[in-house]
């Protein structure tokens, strides 16, 4: 029965190729330059299912079809399907296209063959054994030099089967032609990518994060859109620390910002003595303005949220305290004069605003440099967290009464009409907002995701008017003398107010804390914590200091300064415990991969376990590749599981030399390389470029020497 | 891809003599080195000459529309237009209003689309077309001044020189017939809005077509 279906989808197919027609003006010998066809993937369809169909295209020698943007002139293949009541045609799946110059044009298409695949999926209610014809219209335009329109009408007829039936394969060489076609499509990015938009250039970054510039032979990018490039010009590849880059010349057919920055990026990658040649289609490309694009209403509104986004951080666990402390200076001293107060307040908001400007030029000069970072960028560096989280925690030691800081109540109080007693203003702003970076206010992000876009005049001006609105509280109670005396009067409530004061703030530091969890590992964390130990030994030296005699003095200054240089020690150890906790690692662990050691390696050999090899690194793109559309597709995982094979993952994005003697031994100098140990006898080394039929193959080859070898052994 | 002007010079008068003798008139084409077709911007100025012999400048109609249609008549987007009546139609249309329609033929010799001014002006009688005149551009740098990739190229310039639209004609960016019916006219509606004092609403499209067979 099955022998004969495929025999009527054979003829079928057949019929398809002889039925295909080029309706043209008699002089074109249009019948030779495209031969189309239509195939099927499936021998028969089930209810549900979603199968591959293919249009094939076979172009005459020097002749072309188009990619979905046809470049500087030309058209795209259309296919319009005539399909069966319930199904669904999803759209072509482009194959990565050829860049074909034509003069002083380029074009972008297929020479020679190609086959443009589409998903049709079947209704659930399909009924066995009813024949199911499929029908496409396809329409092209085929150019040597001189283009030619066609068209062919092509059709087939699939049989129905019931869900679970039968076995749904077609016949094997079906199968790896479609295999070899679906290899053709670009795979989805596994990089953020962004187009930066100035007026001639566009600049197009994929966040490639250590990619190596001289693995890197070339980068091409093939936009969606028509109009986006100059099609024919050189694009200039630049990988830096931030990834891949790629300068764009403009077409000057978009006007203002592009809508669709969409479109697939090859890169050619040197792997030994060759390139491997990978494509990535980039479906969601945010697009920024480099130019100032922003209209007044947009940065004023942006000023405005950020504005409230500072005024609602006052309000935040981390920043409340600072500025209670500041009122409560304000009470007790309710009798200054208003100019004293106001003078305060303007320099309590000249810190903040200061402080605000330096850390949005860091942020700026970083972003510039290329990084891709936001908001919170501070806190992607574990010594900045536990720098943030040890201020905190003196504030608290000093709030809860282990010691009197510069600021603290009685010393401001003391000195507010001196000098000393502004600075002190100065610094608590600056104090503010630096216990403000790790909280995020409601209207912050979108102001500050808003400023990121702009030039640097406007990022200052939402960052300034953050910091204003972070200022305004407390600025608007010094211009305001009646404000302050509407407060309570000053008395006891206010240090028992401020002892309470200091639990947000630990709070604060138990979650930093946390984050730095997150960071470093466990020696770094203790490393963390015993810097707590060492700033609160400081801090009750500095108190022992502050009231002891001439030799109490001094050893309580000895023993801060020296836990104080611990601490800085132990901060430094910090970036060097950091765990790589990127999503690929930690999604290892959970797929049962070990990570690669020479001694797990004999122990699972020693054991006569069959072991799979991975080595592999962060910036190799190969690598990645060859994880997505090999290693971890559930075939090879589920004959992973079934051969009982042992996954080790060598990372060598660092220096490991156990992972390069490997490497070495099987005359490699660099990832990737993939070795599947059968049995104790030596390892099979598959190829640098997997598929998932290849690995799948050599599983089931390696397995069955194992099993000869056992059974011979026994014999 | 721009030829230095020194050298066009030096080809143009060489090749003079030799190219009146095979009957083909052989333009000393000018074109502002550099200049660039954009919107907005002034057109890039340039005489060409047309099938009778004559130079023909932008500069000579100021204060009217000019449109620029690069063709080849052998294009089978090109022969969309004209099969259908629809480019001859337009032509007709604006041109009886006072616009300027300038078809620009960039075929270099040997390529599809080259013709003789004879040729060019048995096409334009057969089939029909009101273009204000036909012009060469054989060396191609009028046409790779304003950037033109295909045929049909559109660029509409309004009387104070500056460039209002370049782009397709269309939306439809087929050889069907059939699509002339449904497609949104670029070039009729950028006119329309120009007579009107309008500013135009579409200034740039995708331009469909065949590559235009510059000389290589």
């Amino acid at each position: 029965m099955r022998r004969m279906r495929s025999a009527a989808i054979v003829l079928l197919v057949l019929l398809a190729v002889v039925g295909w027609h080029t309706p043209l003006r008699a002089a074109a010998p249009a019948d030779d330059l495209v031969k189309a066809d239509l195939l099927a993937e499936p021998a028969a369809i089930a209810p549900g299912q979603t199968f591959w169909i293919g249009v094939r295209l076979r172009m005459k020698e020097h002749w072309h079809t188009y990619w979905r943007n046809p470049g500087d002139s030309g058209e795209a293949t259309s296919i319009t399907w005539q399909l069966p009541q319930g199904f669904t045609a999803g759209p072509i799946q482009w194959p990565t296209p050829n860049r074909i110059p034509v003069g002083p044009l380029a074009n972008y298409g297929y020479d020679g063959e190609t086959t443009l695949l589409t998903q049709i999926t079947a209704p659930a209610d399909l009924a066995p054994s009813a024949d199911v014809p499929i029908s496409a219209n396809v329409t092209w335009l085929v150019c040597e030099k001189e283009c030619i329109p066609g068209e062919a009408s092509l059709s087939l007829t699939l049989p129905a089967v019931a869900a679970g039936q039968t076995p749904l394969e077609g016949n094997a060489g079906m199968r790896s032609l479609f295999e070899a076609a679906r290899a053709t499509i670009p795979q989805p990015s596994p990089w953020a990518a962004r187009m930066d938009v100035a007026p001639d250039t566009l600049i197009l970054r994929a966040a490639a994060k250590g990619l190596k510039p001289e693995a890197i032979r070339s980068a091409q990018f093939f936009p969606f859109s028509e109009t986006l490039i100059r099609h024919a010009e050189p694009q200039t590849v630049a990988v830096t620390d931030a990834g891949l880059s790629l300068e764009l010349p403009r077409s000057a057919l978009t006007i203002g910002t592009p809508k669709d920055a969409r479109g697939v990026l090859v890169v050619g990658e040197v792997i030994g003595a060759s390139t491997a040649r990978h494509a990535f289609e980039l479906g969601d490309v945010a697009i920024a303005t480099a130019a100032p694009i922003g209209s007044a209403g947009m940065i004023l509104q942006a000023a405005l949220f950020a504005l409230l986004g500072g005024l609602i951080l006052n309000l935040m666990p981390c920043v409340f305290p600072v500025l209670s402390i500041k009122v409560l200076s304000l009470i007790n001293h309710a009798g200054q004069s208003a100019r004293q107060l106001r003078l305060h307040g303007l320099v309590y908001t000249a810190g903040v605003l200061v402080t605000f400007l330096g850390l949005a030029g860091a942020l700026l000069a970083l972003r510039a440099g290329g990084a891709e970072i936001g908001w919170g960028f501070q806190l992607q560096s574990p010594i900045a967290v536990a720098v943030i989280a040890y201020v905190l925690f003196a504030m608290g030691l000093s709030l809860s009464g282990v010691f009197h800081f510069g600021y603290s109540l009685q010393a401001v109080g003391g000195n507010l009409a001196h000098r000393t007693g502004l600075s002190g203003s100065f610094f608590a702003g600056a104090l503010a907002v630096v216990v403000a970076t790790p909280c995020t206010a409601p209207f912050m992000g979108t102001a500050l995701g808003f400023a990121l876009t702009q030039p640097a005049a406007v990022s200052l001006i939402v960052f300034l008017a953050l910091g204003l609105g972070l200022a305004l509280p407390f600025l608007l109670l010094t211009l305001a003398p009646q404000l302050v005396r509407r407060l309570p009067r000053a008395g006891a409530w206010m240090e028992t107010l401020k002892q309470a004061l200091a639990f947000p703030i630990y709070a604060t530091v138990a979650w930093l804390m946390w984050v730095l969890g997150q960071q470093v590992g466990p020696s770094g964390l203790f490393a963390a914590l015993m810097g707590l130990v060492l700033v609160a030994l400081a801090a009750w030296s500095f108190s022992i200091w502050q009231t002891s005699g001439i030799w109490g003095r001094r050893v309580a200054a000895a023993v801060a300064i020296a836990s104080v240089a611990t601490t800085a020690v132990a901060l430094a150890g910090l970036q060097r415990d950091r765990v790589d906790a990127s999503p690929t690692t930690q999604a290892a662990a959970a797929a049962g991969i070990e990570p690669f050691t020479q001694r797990r390696l004999d122990e699972l050999r020693a054991e006569n376990r069959p072991v799979f090899v991975n080595m592999t690194a962060a910036w190799c793109i190969t690598c990645l590749v060859n994880e997505r559309v090999a290693l971890s597709t559930d075939a090879v995982k589920s004959a992973f599981a079934a051969g009982k094979i042992a996954y080790l993952k060598g990372d060598w994005t660092n220096r490991n030399p156990e992972i390069t003697r490997i490497l070495e031994r099987h005359g490699r100098s660099g990832v990737p390389l993939y070795l599947l140990y059968a049995g104790a006898d030596e390892p099979v080394v598959l190829p640098q470029i997997l598929t998932a039929a290849t690995v799948l193959q050599e599983i089931d080859r390696s397995l069955q020497r194992r099993a000869d070898l056992t059974t011979s052994a026994k014999e | 891809m721009m030829i230095p002007r020194r050298t066009l010079l030096g080809v143009a008068l060489l090749g003079g003599a030799a190219a009146l003798s095979v009957g083909l008139v052989c333009t000393p084409t000018t074109a502002n080195p550099g200049a660039q077709a954009r919107i907005g911007g002034a057109a890039p100025g340039f005489t060409l000459t047309d099938t009778s012999g004559k130079q023909v400048s932008l500069a000579d109609f100021k204060g009217k529309t000019v449109v620029l249609e690069w063709t080849n008549h052998d294009c089978p987007y090109v022969r969309k237009h004209y099969n259908g009546q629809a480019m001859q139609g337009l032509q007709k249309k604006w041109t009886d209003k006072g616009v300027v329609w300038l078809s620009v033929i960039s075929s270099a010799p040997g390529e599809q689309g080259f013709v003789t001014p004879e040729q060019a002006n048995k096409l334009t009688t057969d089939r029909g077309a009101h273009p204000t005149a036909v012009l060469f551009d054989t060396k191609g740098d009028i046409g790779r001044t304003y950037g033109a990739t295909v045929t049909p190229h559109m660029y509409v310039i309004k009387g104070d020189g500056v460039l209002a639209y370049m782009g397709g004609i269309d939306d439809k960016a087929t050889t069907r017939l059939d699509d002339l019916k449904t497609a949104k006219n670029f070039v009729d509606t950028a006119l329309d809005e120009i007579a009107q004092g309008k500013p135009v609403s579409t200034t740039t499209s995708r331009p469909y077509g065949c590559t235009v067979k510059y000389q290589s």
